[in-house]
């Protein structure tokens, strides 16, 4: 029997947004700037609102300066891709859209312990919560499924449904490797094959480094109050999402005060408390200017 | 089948934890709205998996009952016109009113009707009243709404009554009822019609449903067992995993993995806890309880060697993640974490964790006490508990163990959140059990004494669970916990210790305290130990304040709730309240002197006298309060105990109150 090519890292993303393309959503660009998560994308957050429909797919590199583990653990990294992909309104058969889509990149669901564990989804930073599950495949999860209810404090009239997918752990299983740094990324053999790890170690060494140990604590500090002052003022001009990702901004600020451990509980939830004033001032005026 | 109703609401996967309540919610509220329809129906059965919830309702009668009303009109004195008025829109004549109080009435006969066509409304009522603790509402592309609320988006309803399928229209989910389900998500395929229960029953076997709850649960457990059994291994039994894994699957299929042995130095608890909260695996032991380096779990679909590598390599990676935890926790020591917790807030008005741990010093005595209350709260600012919650104070003693902390110490450390809640054991050494008192005393004081008081079912600081452990550790706790003070001095000193944080608490705090406790002591005492409430209520009574030995108030209730058993309880009852009848409870001007010297006529109180001065020679025998008890209800039916003369009267009144004294004596209440 002929051995199939193993799916490269980036054949994955390529099959990704070739389905969700023909599927009928917009294919984007990730955001330029340091988010925790796709949801913070303004493709989600702010197209969450309101009453237009809107399908759209997109690659988000996402930065979590406290999940660093120095290139050390096979899946916990501070920086890593997500797919994620928007419906709104979600449709009537999403899962089933889900399921065909492992499937249309070459996933064997036969093979495979594919199961919906409940998750119900929080963003205390962003004001925003859904009900949904965290996909597991052979006890690991892939995917995180979301029906929003709520965003930055607002009732979502039109539910969407976003669906997560954690690019490097779905490539750990088609490929069968034990770690995000073994992907083969480029699908090539011998000399011209590229790892993740060939990739991004050094990236991921550096930067668990500099989040935990070396980032400038008073300048983080002093930028996060820039960033809120200055999405407070954006918003005085009703320029929203530049507000908003000033409010971005903030946040990874934060995330990295958190991670170099200055940040007590108390401050943490006054920080938190800060970032979620910003987004829901941001979501409440996009929704009033729609 | 004949007069069965089959219904399924087949949704997007119902969480794990939420279907066992599910079973019982679906029941009672179908039942319920049946009533309400007036429809005749025998079983209410339900079934649950994570796709589907169904309810089967037999002998379902196809017609609703005949129902009879009264209707009220208007008053006798109103105009013609308004009594007209009720007769046409009854479709009634003057001959059937019925008057009474002043109303006219009329008798309304209601038909019975078809069954079938209440079904629909009573699906959308079900939908509409089933309650679930979280539950979100999906859009509904058609009608431009918001569905009605429901644990996850509904897809298709199934509904099958009398043989025949029905197809009705429920508009708050704008699906139409149907003849057909599915199976399995990956072992079966396409739609299966249904014919009634007994079909759809065998149909989803065969499709890989397992419908009933329990039997997936015993099935997983034994398919556990025996395949670990084969191994020479046990599985240790835990209802709420178990709970949890057979709500995760439409079908189990068990396997058992290994754990890469570098992970084996983790502590167990660690082990076993990453295992089950993250993972949903299965401990295993060797016989002895010794941890083995393999699991054991449940999979939807039959495992395959690419699956079990998965599963096996997911664990690595966790539990390289609490390798890490631990590794960086031990780089610190205790001490170093519990400075820190002045960074953590304990409450809003109430200061730090670090300053609860200074007050709780402050009603410390021994060197252990002191060590452990020092180093009680330190695992919380560990990476580990920070990652497993339900593991602080377990973390500590381990922890405390790695850096030489003497037995007592370490113990008490992970004793002291003991008991977690009315089910759990109590700590098993004395200092473990006295720092969980003063954590929990603290708590209440602070909290009560800044206001915060739970309120019906809310009480978001489990005031009312610190309290009960409380209450428990002072009864039962083998030692006296108390340690020569009563437990206002412990109560007093804490607040003593809050205002010397300049944390000012409300004046009334001691009694505030003493109070609610009590409360939790009472409700312990009915509720748990099955007392009966007016046994417990007039013990407490007997105390003359709230601040008293519960271990005594204990052994009192238990003896008085056997007396109370007893069929001559209810003669001392009876002369007990006949004479507090005549002469009231308590009365101070009737205790002076002794009852020896008073004199008496009265033959019957005579006896009386003789009796009660027998009696006074032995106060623990009950037999005697009886034989009293006995003279005193005959005194109280031959002689006129309000005598016209002063003299008298007083002397039978003394009398019947020393009665009064020793009975309280003797059951002590």
């Amino acid at each position: 029997m002929q051995r199939s090519k193993t799916k490269s890292f980036q054949d994955i993303i390529f099959d990704l947004q070739r389905y969700w393309a023909d599927y009928g959503c917009v294919i984007m660009q990730p955001y330029d700037t340091e988010v925790g998560a796709g949801t913070s994308h303004h493709a989600t957050t702010l197209k969450a609102l309101g009453e237009e429909h809107w399908n759209a797919a997109f690659v988000q590199p996402c930065r979590r300066p406290k999940d660093g583990r120095y290139a050390d653990n096979p899946n916990r990294t501070q920086y890593y891709y997500q797919f994620q992909v928007i419906l709104k309104p979600a449709p009537a058969n999403p899962q089933e859209l889900y399921l065909n889509s492992l499937m249309a990149i070459g996933f064997d669901l036969n093979a495979h312990d594919i199961r919906f564990v409940e998750d119900d989804w929080e963003n205390p930073s962003l004001g925003a919560a859904g009900l949904g599950w965290e996909v597991w495949c052979d006890g690991m999860e892939i995917t995180q499924y979301t029906y929003f209810q709520q965003i930055g404090g607002i009732t979502c009239s039109v539910v969407p449904v976003e669906i997560t997918y954690g690019l490097e752990r779905i490539t750990t299983f088609m490929q069968n490797v034990e770690s995000h740094f073994d992907i083969n990324w480029n699908g090539k053999n011998g000399k011209k094959k590229l790892t993740y790890g060939d990739v991004l170690s050094r990236f991921e060494r550096e930067f668990s480094c500099y989040n935990f140990d070396v980032a400038s604590i008073d300048m983080l500090l002093e930028h996060f109050n820039d960033h809120e002052k200055e999405s407070q003022k954006l918003l005085a001009h009703n320029l929203v999402m530049p507000a908003y990702e000033q409010c971005v901004k903030a946040n990874h600020c934060f995330n990295l005060l958190d991670a170099r451990g200055v940040i007590s509980v108390t401050e943490r939830a006054e920080y938190i408390a800060r970032v979620r004033t910003l987004a829901k001032n941001c979501c409440q005026i996009w929704v009033e200017s729609l | 089948m004949q007069h069965e109703l089959l219904l399924e609401i087949f949704s997007e996967e119902i969480p794990a934890k939420l279907q066992r309540k599910a079973l019982e919610n679906a029941k009672s509220t179908f039942a319920n709205i049946l009533t309400r329809y007036g429809t005749i129906f025998g079983d209410v059965s339900s079934f649950v998996s994570p796709r589907r919830l169904t309810v089967v309702v037999n002998h379902l009668s196809s017609k609703t009952e005949d129902m009879m009303e009264e209707k009220r009109g208007p008053k006798i004195t109103a105009p013609q016109t308004a009594i007209d008025g009720f007769l046409r829109s009854n479709q009634k004549t003057r001959e059937d009113l019925i008057e009474r109080d002043g109303y006219y009435y009329l008798k309304i006969h209601t038909k019975g009707i078809e069954t079938k066509t209440l079904i629909g409304d009573i699906i959308e009522n079900f939908i509409l009243e089933m309650p679930w603790p979280k539950s979100m509402r999906w859009y509904l592309e058609d009608q431009e709404i918001l569905s009605a609320f429901w644990v996850r988006p509904i897809r298709s309803i199934l509904c099958i009554y009398n043989g025949s399928s029905l197809n009705e229209h429920i508009k708050s989910v704008d699906l139409t009822t149907c003849s057909y389900t599915y199976g399995h998500r990956f072992l079966s395929t396409g739609k299966l019609e249904i014919t009634d229960f007994a079909d759809y029953r065998n149909q989803l076997e065969s499709n890989y449903i397992m419908l009933d709850f329990e039997r997936k649960k015993s099935y997983i457990d034994n398919e556990i067992n025996s395949m670990a059994g084969a191994m020479g291994l046990y599985f240790t039994y835990d209802e709420e995993l178990l709970d949890e894994v057979s709500g995760l699957v439409e079908y189990p299929f068990a396997s058992i993995g290994a754990i890469d042995e570098k992970f084996m130095k983790l502590p167990q608890e660690v082990l076993s806890t990453s295992m089950k909260t993250h993972q949903k695996y299965f401990t295993l032991v060797y016989p002895g309880s010794v941890m083995a380096p393999y699991y054991g779990t449940i999979t939807n679909i039959p495992p395959t060697k690419i699956m079990c590598e998965g599963l096996d390599r997911v664990l690595r990676a966790r539990l390289s993640d609490a390798m890490f935890f631990y590794n960086e926790d031990l780089d610190v020591t205790l001490e170093a974490f519990a400075q820190r917790l002045s960074n953590v807030v304990f409450y809003d008005k109430l200061g730090t964790v670090a300053q609860k741990v200074d007050r709780m010093m402050s009603i410390a005595s021994t060197r252990e006490e002191h060590r452990a209350i020092a180093l009680s709260k330190a695992d919380l600012l560990t990476q580990m508990v920070g990652e497993f919650p339900e593991l602080q104070g377990v973390i500590g003693e381990i922890y405390a163990r790695c850096q030489s902390e003497s037995n007592e110490v370490c113990i008490a450390i992970r004793e002291h959140y003991k008991p977690i809640n009315a089910n759990d054991d109590l700590p098993q050494t004395v200092t473990g059990a006295r720092v969980s008192f003063f954590d929990k005393l603290d708590t209440l004081v602070g909290l009560l004494g800044i206001g915060v008081q739970p309120t019906g079912s809310k009480d978001p600081f489990a005031l009312r669970r610190a309290a009960l452990s409380v209450a428990r550790l002072l009864c039962d706790f083998p030692k006296t916990l108390l340690d020569n003070e009563s437990l206002s001095w412990y109560v007093e000193t804490l607040i003593t210790a809050y205002s010397d944080q300049g944390i000012a608490l409300d004046q009334d705090t001691l009694q505030i305290v003493l109070e609610f406790i009590v409360d939790r002591l009472k409700m312990y005492m009915c509720e748990r130990l099955s007392l009966d409430t007016e046994v417990v209520e007039s013990v407490i009574r007997s105390f003359d304040s709230l601040d008293f030995d519960y271990k005594i108030a204990m052994s009192k209730a238990r003896r008085l709730q056997k007396l109370t058993k007893l069929e001559e309880f209810q003669i001392v009852k009876e002369a007990y309240k006949r004479t507090v009848g005549i002469i009231g409870e308590n009365v101070n001007e009737l205790k002076t002197g002794s009852i020896d010297d008073l004199r008496f006529d009265d033959q019957y109180m005579v006896e009386l006298q003789n009796t009660i001065k027998n009696q006074e020679s032995d106060q623990e025998d009950f037999s005697k309060i009886v034989t009293t008890a006995k003279a005193v209800l005959s005194a109280c039916d031959n002689v006129l105990i309000n005598n016209p003369s002063q003299d008298i009267r007083l002397r039978n009144l003394k009398l019947l109150n020393k009665f009064l004294i020793d009975a309280r004596n003797i059951i002590g209440a």
